[in-house]
């Protein structure tokens, strides 16, 4: 099979179906379930992209909130009217405040404003190893939130930005959402995702093989972070709000739940990871509200968690991806061993 | 700019400090014997505040006697869950018992919340506690002073604890070799839950004073104050008690004179001053100011 | 004193011992010799309780008259308190803690101050540098002292059986000679020995009996002498051709 068949069959198959699907979600669906469902999506968006991250190069990040917030403002800015933005935003250069963005483009600078910090933080931090660099990019989001609330003239400080164009819907996710999932894709089957697992496995080794270990770490980390920007805008135009407390530690940790559960650098296992957490997460909702009990959905989770960890530390479904993984290497080996 | 301003605003960062070293110790201790990052330390923290309004105000214990209610609280959770969460993953790679350590702030946050409410409540201390001292040419509360006494005796004392009783030797063995301290008959699921419940001891009096100090206290209040410790602990060096006491005190005057003595519009910035330096320390030195090579440890 | 009677042990996936038996009896020095990774360190740490055997009992009489218990069922903790001390291979000294609280915590169980006090005399006696370097942390210590630091620390618990692992590793030839005396002289003081070497013909040397360790099953044994006189064990460990 020629590889623009077999990628045909592998990919726009799946898409193609999926789309089929969600017209039919759009038909039959309430307006509430769909919400759900675009949320489902974008959690989906960013348990993947941060796997690219934590996943598949071993780069301990609960940063992704921070980015989120970098991309969720950058968006909301662009896209809101230029009449607005002008009585609102006093600081904005007027090249900003003049123009009102189209939403794919507002999406697409939001995210590449949130890999551009990705990159400039990167480079430092991404020397850092495991706690703490967790830490530290636990402290990024203190640092972002710290700019929203103290620039008002270009965030309106604590309040945040509200009221903005309620343009975020199912089709949007469901783009950004295969695009992400393409990227991972291909990413994770290249030279370069194999480099990230050298990096992830041994960094000593991979080094010493060549391979350019610190320009590959903040790569990884500015494409997760893209993604995350991405998300971040497509969250503020769903609840058309966006403010310093938006995304907060709390998402991060459930971002790095996902992954961990999911099987750290398996797609698949952190894209189902994301769609049991948010749903589970929405079955409770109304659980606790009928009981009284607010938090007691974050505490049931909070102690699956702690479970899965004890009795499954591998990831719930940890076997899910690496198994076609291993075969994939299995093959590199034996083309390498055969001249 | 007066003397007299400078001298409250080190008073303040002082007292501040020695707040961030209680909690930065358990911080160090913790991660010295078990290599993690408890994260839930901030949450024990907010449990010693309420721990503590719960004696002073409601059963109206003498103040010396909630500092020992507060102590006795903090230990007991920090027993709780290392049993419940840290003893039965041990051995697993790092990021699970940080992943686990988030869970367990997130469980008791939640808890707190569902029990008393998020909203903060005021914590009044004792007359005699607020009263004014001078000071040089400023008067200073009682309570600050206190802060700052009470801090350095715990400090001295958990140093020659482990420095020179056969406990504390035992403790420092198996943070150094789990296996070795096996061999020589050391319980060490003993000493590491030892080492949780004196850390979070600590860190439930820090909760008091933080309370006597700035009259309030929320069940989420220990969010902030817990990282900017662990940060304080990096400082100090993660591993070292004196290190992360040093770090603590360090840490608490750098960010009181960096609000206190730069212009108003930097002092909201506050929090990410604490966390910029945070990074320029561990790039500049990785190891902190006094802390051995972390190479193995990290 | 010691029967280890066919242990099975997995270590890091491995199948590391394949039904090993062996035994030890009071007053004896028993090498236990074989190439790297034949599971000789894994037979010491299964019997200090380091590791736990999948299946087969590992017995211990610390007095000729005692009924034998079972160490395997028991923590590392109590096998030290039952008179079983475990030297481990590479010394492990603790670094940050000095010379005196290195055998300190050697003798964590025993509550004896006067008793205490005579062992480190005695220690310092059998290695009078250690006295000289009580203050210095562990790390400073050559690996010559270091070793008699490992051993002065493993005697501090009062063992009636000590296991040794590889005390000759990476010392000089002269040291290693110095370190065998002294074990002859524990054992003569009472402390039976079970040595695991990978210098087979020093081992063989002292040993009264000698077993022969391969891909985790004994193939050999009988006294130092004996294995020291096998072609095959001449062939394979002594470097004869």
């Amino acid at each position: 099979m020629s590889a623009p068949a077999a990628f045909l069959l592998r990919f726009a198959l799946p898409v193609g179906i999926g789309a089929a699907l969600l017209y039919a979600a759009t038909l039959s669906l309430d307006p509430y379930s769909l919400t759900i469902l675009q949320f489902v999506g974008i959690n989906v968006i960013l348990a993947v992209s941060l796997n690219i991250t934590n996943g598949f190069t071993g780069l301990f990040s609960l940063g992704h909130p921070a980015f989120m917030t970098i991309g969720g403002y950058v968006t909301a800015i662009l896209t809101m009217p230029a009449t607005r933005k002008t009585a609102m935003l006093r600081d904005l250069p007027s090249i900003l405040a003049a123009h009102e963005w189209p939403f794919a483009a507002s999406l697409t600078a939001g995210g590449l404003v949130a890999a551009l910090a990705a990159v400039i933080v990167g480079i430092p931090v991404l020397r850092l190893r495991g706690h703490y660099l967790a830490v530290a990019t636990l402290g990024l989001i203190f640092i972002v939130q710290s700019f929203a609330v103290n620039l008002p003239g270009i965030t309106r400080g604590a309040l945040g930005l509200a009221g903005l164009p309620p343009v975020t819907n199912v089709w949007w996710v469901y783009l950004v959402l295969v695009l992400t999932l393409l990227t991972c894709w291909r990413v994770k089957h290249s030279s370069l995702g194999r480099t990230m697992l050298a990096i992830r496995e041994n960094e000593l080794a991979a080094a010493s093989l060549g391979v350019k270990v610190a320009r590959t770490r903040v790569l990884s980390f500015a494409l997760g972070a893209f993604f995350a920007g991405v998300a971040g805008g497509l969250w503020a135009h769903l609840v058309t709000l966006i403010a310093p407390g938006s995304f907060s530690i709390l998402l991060g940790f459930q971002l790095i739940v996902m992954v961990v559960l999911g099987g750290t650098g398996s797609i698949a296992g952190a894209a189902i990871a994301a769609v049991v957490l948010t749903l589970s997460t929405e079955w409770l909702r109304p659980i606790e509200e009928a009981a009284g009990l607010f938090g007691a959905s974050q505490i049931i989770v909070a102690v699956g968690v702690i479970l899965v960890l004890i009795f499954r530390p591998s990831g719930l479904f940890g076997t899910a991806e690496p198994n076609v993984f291993g075969a994939f290497a299995r093959r590199r080996r034996h083309a390498q061993s055969t001249p | 700019m007066t003397g007299a301003y400078l001298l409250s605003q080190i008073v303040n960062g002082l007292v501040l400090g020695a707040m961030y070293a209680l909690i930065a110790i358990g911080f160090s201790m913790i991660y010295g014997i078990v290599r993690l990052i408890n994260f839930a330390h901030g949450d024990i923290f907010a449990v010693g505040a309420f721990a503590a309004l719960g004696s002073i105000a409601i059963a109206a214990l003498p103040f010396p006697l909630a500092v020992l209610v507060v102590l006795l609280a903090g230990a007991l959770v920090g027993l709780l869950v290392e049993r419940a969460a840290f003893r039965p993953m041990r051995g697993a790679p790092q990021v699970t018992g940080f992943i686990a350590s988030l869970a367990v702030a997130i469980i008791l946050e939640n808890l707190a919340v569902m029990t008393i409410t998020a909203q903060p409540r005021t914590f009044a201390i004792p007359a005699w506690l607020g009263a004014l001292v001078p000071l040089g040419s400023i008067s200073v509360r009682v309570v600050d002073i206190a802060i700052i006494v009470l801090a350095l005796v715990l400090t001295a004392a958990l140093v020659g604890f482990v420095r020179f009783t056969r406990t504390g030797m035992a403790m420092r063995a198996t943070a150094e070799n789990y296996g070795v301290a096996r061999l020589m008959g050391i319980n060490i699921d003993r000493m590491i839950a030892l080492a949780f419940a004196i850390g979070s001891a600590l860190a439930a009096v820090a909760g008091l004073m933080w309370g006597a100090k700035y009259g309030q206290i929320s069940p989420l209040m220990g969010t902030v104050p817990g990282l900017k410790a662990f940060v304080a602990a990096v400082i100090g060096g993660v591993g070292s008690i004196s290190g992360a006491v040093l770090g603590g005190f360090v840490l608490g005057l750098a960010e009181v004179l960096f609000v206190g003595l730069l212009p108003s519009e930097f002092s909201a910035f506050r929090n990410a001053f604490v966390f910029a330096a945070l990074i320029l320390v561990l790039l500049v030195m990785p190891n902190g100011l006094i802390g051995k090579s972390t190479e193995t440890r990290a | 004193m010691l029967w280890v009677d066919d242990i099975h042990v997995r270590r890091g996936g491995t199948h590391a011992l394949r039904g090993a038996s062996l035994e030890v009896r009071r007053g004896e020095i028993v090498a236990l010799i074989g190439a790297n990774g034949a599971g000789k360190t894994t037979t010491l740490a299964t019997i200090s309780g380091l590791l736990r055997p999948r299946s087969g009992t590992v017995r211990f009489a610390a007095e000729p008259d005692a009924a034998p218990v079972e160490l395997s069922a028991m923590k590392a903790e109590a096998i030290v308190a039952a008179g079983v001390s475990h030297c481990p291979e590479g010394r492990q000294i603790f670094a940050n803690l000095s010379v005196a609280e290195n055998l300190a915590i050697g003798a964590f169980l025993r509550r004896d101050r006067e008793g205490i006090a005579s062992d480190v005399a005695d220690i310092h006696r059998l290695f009078p540098i250690l006295k000289e370097r009580a203050g210095v942390p562990g790390d400073r210590l050559s690996g010559g002292e270091q070793m008699m630091l490992a051993i002065g620390r493993a005697l501090m618990s009062r063992p009636k059986l000590l296991l040794l692992d590889e005390p000759s590793l990476g010392l000089a030839p002269r040291l290693v000679e110095q370190i065998f005396d002294i074990l002859e002289r524990i054992r003569d003081e009472g402390v039976t020995v079970l040595l695991v070497e990978q210098n087979a013909a020093m081992a063989l040397d002292i040993a009264d009996r000698a077993y022969v360790l391969e891909a985790g099953s004994i193939v050999l044994q009988g006294t130092g002498r004996d294995l020291a006189e096998d072609p095959s064990v001449r062939r394979a460990y002594l470097g004869a051709a």
